[in-house]
């Protein structure tokens, strides 16, 4: 060490331990350490010791809607405490390349530089730059045809979009074989390299791929819940690696730690409302006007046959069914008409938008914060909401109501068709008897009620969508649970403004 | 961390508990909402259901809240709440029963047929004069049927003009309120009220003509109550008379033409035991000429025309009394001293100029009757205080028991000097039901139609028109019986 270096982050007296019900797994304790600034780090030790949840807190993901990891202690970034409430204190300063890459598939690969050099406030003619630096010269057109070595040099070439003066990195070499590992690894230095000022810390377990690259090891050392620097050549022993988890100590009782999940899960129910509203106005038009489109002709057909079918029985049922030999008639087609317009189809073609509509949806959103592609935008600083909350709220408040009225008109059609059948109506004696308490004031609730239920399950399906997600278990049961209650929001927003209406 | 997200998860569920409460509130204020808690006991609830109807005047005021058994098991008790609209036309003398399908009888129809398609439901009825209002928690007892449409409210309005008159018969059969009058087939009125007399010596039913057919009437009129009646004899074979009685009874009248003058409000007749023998007179070859089309804007700002129909007998020693009839129009004014005065040709009025008796000497004129029909169709009588002593065919009438509202032809639309001369005019004169005729030239008109029209030169009234079309001109009334 030849030149005096400023500190880029410094460990005092830190620790950080995992909150369980019950039980806390502390994974650090009272570490004191200076990481200087400008150099590039590896971070080794025992899978599941804790590198990627330090990595987290450093980056600023900690997850919010899960009782956060206790810390104690200091961690300072450029003098700066980063581990107040204020979870993004580092955000344009930090870029990382999270496990899976986080590559947002919807987009093509030079798309997905574009994006993060349009949120750094960069010049998208950056991109093709980048790109051929990463050593993806001629990409796919699609992300999701990238391999697995391409996948993490365009991860790295989106990570530099922002030039961050942190670059953390996790498991960049997973996966790889000895090759492409190394060429990894070289690619991940001369990034480092490109600005004096960049500190970056490289998860890994892969060492070789490293040699002679690296400033400095960071050893996290899970039995004595420390955090060490060693020499560039440091080889972890095989005990250290090896080492037993240490036992869990106790932590707050599980009920304490129920109340902190759900008063969480409701601050995030408050902030998804809120952000729904603040984020209303669109920013990402792309994606808004995409999503519009596709919620509002993708599910029409389907929405547009059930509405049919619901109006053509509920027309022949009450004709053929008539309890009274040659009479009233017109009146059980005026009631079928009143009631298939204004209430039952658009309460069908509520639940079966939902159901076509919300399940493609949550699985999406889970997927994309299971591959850390929602993590991915928030470090690029573009923010969800605009991305992913917005565009899917103008989707289901527009598509709703216009896909409803398919189905309602779908309805209509069929009931033409049905009392033409059934009774010999004309189609104009048919219109008179089925429009002849359909009155604007119906039209109107159909179009409140089924805006204001679109609105809810967009919420619903966000909320869900974006929790927190472990495996693709947690995805599947997103999606169960978006059906379930997005139809239950439908059912109750029509029931309560049918009740309040018409009652 | 995550210390900020805490408080937002708790006011939240705070702010969610205050909506749940919120919401139950408005669940509970719905139960509690304003209005009048009343109980009604009936021997027998029908049926009824709680969450049915209350209603006033075929208005939902209010929801049955409860059904039960009252405490010693004799009655049924129905909770209801009447809405604070429903409470305001409630009193403690508002008569309640449930509605059901009822048939009560071929003559009365049946009821409550809304009730077969929906529930019952329970209504009420207050009287005009009301009693005091009903404290909330009152117990009534409620009628098991419902009260015979007495309320003359349940019928259409009286409107101004209409004949208000009572037919005394000695024995209802089946007359209820709503029930027709006709008069040749056609129905001119309504039964109003039927009430026996306080002594119980008749029944009184009073009816209603509508205006326009109040000259129907006249005091020789006479009435029955249609009911199904088989005339005649083995031989001469059988008449079945009134057989539209058989479901629904009415009230039928017949009048000859031509004979006694409209009767005022107010008129009593008895009615004949049956169905009188008589002919309905022929249709007058009169009806056949094209009928004159009353101006709906008369163009006669300030002049008022009346009908007059004057009614007389002439009273014969050696031969048999004869009817004498006058009918004319004439001019309504206001002398000075404020008095209603109708102006208008002598011989309309007066018997003793129009009759000779058998051997052409002055008649012996008995029993005048004179009555005016106003514009807006009211009947008032009148006497003659003067006709014009040279002979001229002018007469002026007093009316009795003048409105305080009568509307007279205004002074200054009248011309009382320097029109010796007047041969042609405008005539204005007043149809059958006293309502204003289009002006019309003076050669167009018959001389009976004309009769007693006013003369107007100039849109003012000048003179009267008398027998043989000839002006007299207003000059001719008295100073001091002219407008001020």
């Amino acid at each position: 060490m030849t030149r005096a270096v400023a500190p880029a982050l410094e460990f005092r007296g830190f620790g950080l331990a995992h909150r369980r019900p019950g039980v806390e797994d502390v994974l650090l304790a009272d570490v004191d350490l200076t990481l200087a600034e400008g150099r590039f780090y590896l971070f080794v030790g025992a899978s599941g010791g804790g590198k990627s949840s330090v990595l987290r807190v450093l980056a600023g993901l900690v997850e919010t809607r899960e009782p956060a990891p206790r810390i104690s202690g200091e961690l300072l970034a450029w003098g700066r405490s980063i581990v107040g409430d204020d979870l993004s204190a580092l955000q344009g300063s930090v870029a990382a390349i999270l496990q899976d890459e986080g590559l947002l598939d919807e987009l093509s690969p030079r798309e997905n530089v574009e994006l993060a050099l349009r949120a750094a406030e960069r010049s998208r003619l950056l991109a093709p730059g980048l790109l051929a630096q990463a050593g993806l010269v001629d990409p796919p057109a699609r992300t999701a045809q990238l391999s697995g070595g391409m996948r993490k040099r365009l991860a790295v070439a989106r990570a530099l979009a922002s030039s961050p003066r942190l670059l953390l990195c996790d498991e960049p070499t997973a996966g790889l074989d000895e090759d492409a590992a190394r060429r990894i690894a070289r690619l991940l230095r001369d990034a480092h390299e490109q600005d004096p000022g960049r500190t970056t810390i490289v998860i890994t377990h892969d060492l070789d791929a490293f040699e002679g690259l690296t400033d400095g090891v960071l050893v996290l050392d899970r039995a004595a819940r420390s955090l060490r620097l060693e020499a560039p050549d440091h080889r972890p022993d095989s005990k250290t690696a090896a080492a037993p988890a240490p036992d869990p100590v106790a932590g707050e009782p599980a009920p304490v730690h129920g109340l902190r999940r759900v008063l969480l899960q409701t601050a995030a129910v408050f902030e998804t409302l809120v952000e729904s509203l603040r984020r209303l106005p669109p920013v990402e038009f792309g994606q808004v006007a995409r999503t519009v489109a596709r919620f509002s002709t993708e599910p029409a057909p389907f929405v547009a046959l059930a509405g049919a079918v619901i109006g053509g029985l509920a027309t022949f049922f009450a004709l053929n069914n008539n309890p009274v030999e040659g009479g009233f008639e017109s009146a059980l087609l005026t009631g079928t008409g009143k009631v298939a317009t204004a209430v039952l189809v658009p309460l069908l073609s509520g639940f079966f938008f939902t159901a076509r509509i919300v399940a493609g949806a949550a699985a999406r959103l889970g997927t994309m914060k299971r591959t850390n592609q929602v993590a991915a935008l928030q470090m690029m600083g573009v923010r969800p909401a605009d991305w992913l909350l917005t565009p899917l709220v103008w989707g289901m408040v527009i598509g709703m109501p216009l896909v409803t009225f398919a189905g309602v008109v779908a309805a209509a059609v069929a009931g033409a068709f049905a009392a033409a059948t059934v009774s010999g109506f004309s189609t104009v004696g048919w219109a008179h008897a089925w429009f002849a308490t359909v009155d604007t004031r119906d039209v109107l609730v159909v179009l409140v009620k089924s805006a204001l239920s679109g609105y809810l399950v967009a919420i619903a399906c966000y909320h869900l969508g974006t929790g927190p997600k472990r495996s693709s278990a947690d995805v599947g049961e997103a999606v169960n649970r978006a059906i379930v209650v997005g139809t239950g929001l439908v059912l109750t927003v029509h029931a309560v403004g049918t009740f309040v209406v018409y009652a | 961390m995550h210390r900020l997200r805490y408080s937002i998860g708790v006011l939240t569920l705070l702010a969610a508990a205050l909506c749940a409460l919120w919401f139950v509130r408005i669940l509970k204020n719905q139960d509690e909402r304003p209005g009048l808690s009343v109980r009604v006991e009936f021997r027998d609830a029908r049926g009824l259901r709680s969450g049915a109807d209350v209603r006033y005047r075929g208005v939902s005021v209010g929801t049955v809240r409860s059904v039960s058994i009252a405490g010693d098991g004799r009655k049924a008790t129905v909770g209801m709440l009447l809405d604070p609209i429903g409470a305001a036309q409630a009193c403690v003398n508002s008569v309640f029963w449930i509605v059901t399908p009822r048939f009560a009888g071929i003559t009365t129809g049946a009821s409550g047929l809304d009730t077969l398609v929906r529930d019952s439901y329970v209504t009420f009825q207050t009287p005009g004069e009301r009693g005091s209002p009903l404290a909330d928690g009152s117990l009534l007892a409620g009628r098991e049927k419902p009260p015979p449409a007495s309320d003359p409210e349940v019928l259409d309005e009286i409107e101004h003009g209409d004949l208000l008159m009572s037919v005394l018969v000695p024995e209802n059969h089946g007359l209820r309120p709503g029930s027709a009058v006709i008069y040749r087939g056609q129905q001119t009125g309504d039964v109003r009220s039927v009430e026996l007399a306080p002594d119980g010596s008749h029944v009184e039913v009073k009816l209603r003509i509508a205006r326009k057919h109040r000259q129907t009437v006249t005091d020789k009129s006479f009435f029955w109550v249609a009911r199904p009646a088989v005339t005649g004899a083995l031989l001469s074979g059988f008449t079945l008379n009134d057989v539209s009685a058989l479901l629904t009874p009415y009230v039928s009248y017949y009048s000859e033409p031509g004979k006694g003058v409209p009767v005022e409000d107010g008129h009593r007749v008895a009615a004949q035991p049956m169905r009188p023998s008589f002919e309905v007179a022929a249709v007058p070859k009169e009806a056949l000429q094209p009928r004159p089309r009353p101006d709906p804007a008369p163009g006669a700002n300030g002049i008022v025309v009346v009908r007059i129909v004057y009614d007389a007998i002439e009273r014969d020693t050696w031969s048999a009394d004869d009817p004498v009839r006058g009918e004319g129009s004439g001019l309504l004014l206001l002398a000075h001293d404020g008095r209603a005065l109708v102006v208008t040709a002598r011989s309309v009025v007066d018997g003793s100029v129009t009759t000779r008796d058998a051997f052409g000497r002055d008649p012996q004129i008995d029993d005048e009757r004179t009555k005016v029909m106003l514009p807006d169709g009211s009947v008032l009588r009148a006497v003659r205080i003067w006709v014009h002593p040279d002979g001229s065919d002018f007469a002026v009438l007093l009316l009795e028991d003048v409105p305080p509202d009568l509307c007279a032809s205004a002074g200054e639309r009248l011309t009382f000097e320097g029109n010796e001369s007047i041969v042609a005019g405008n005539v204005l004169r007043a149809s059958a039901d006293g309502s204003t005729l289009a002006g019309a030239a003076l050669d167009t008109l018959s001389e009976v139609a004309a009769l007693g029209g006013a003369v107007l030169v100039n849109e003012r009234a000048v003179g009267i028109v008398g027998a043989g079309r000839k002006i007299v001109p207003l000059t001719s009334l008295p100073a001091d019986l002219r407008p001020r």
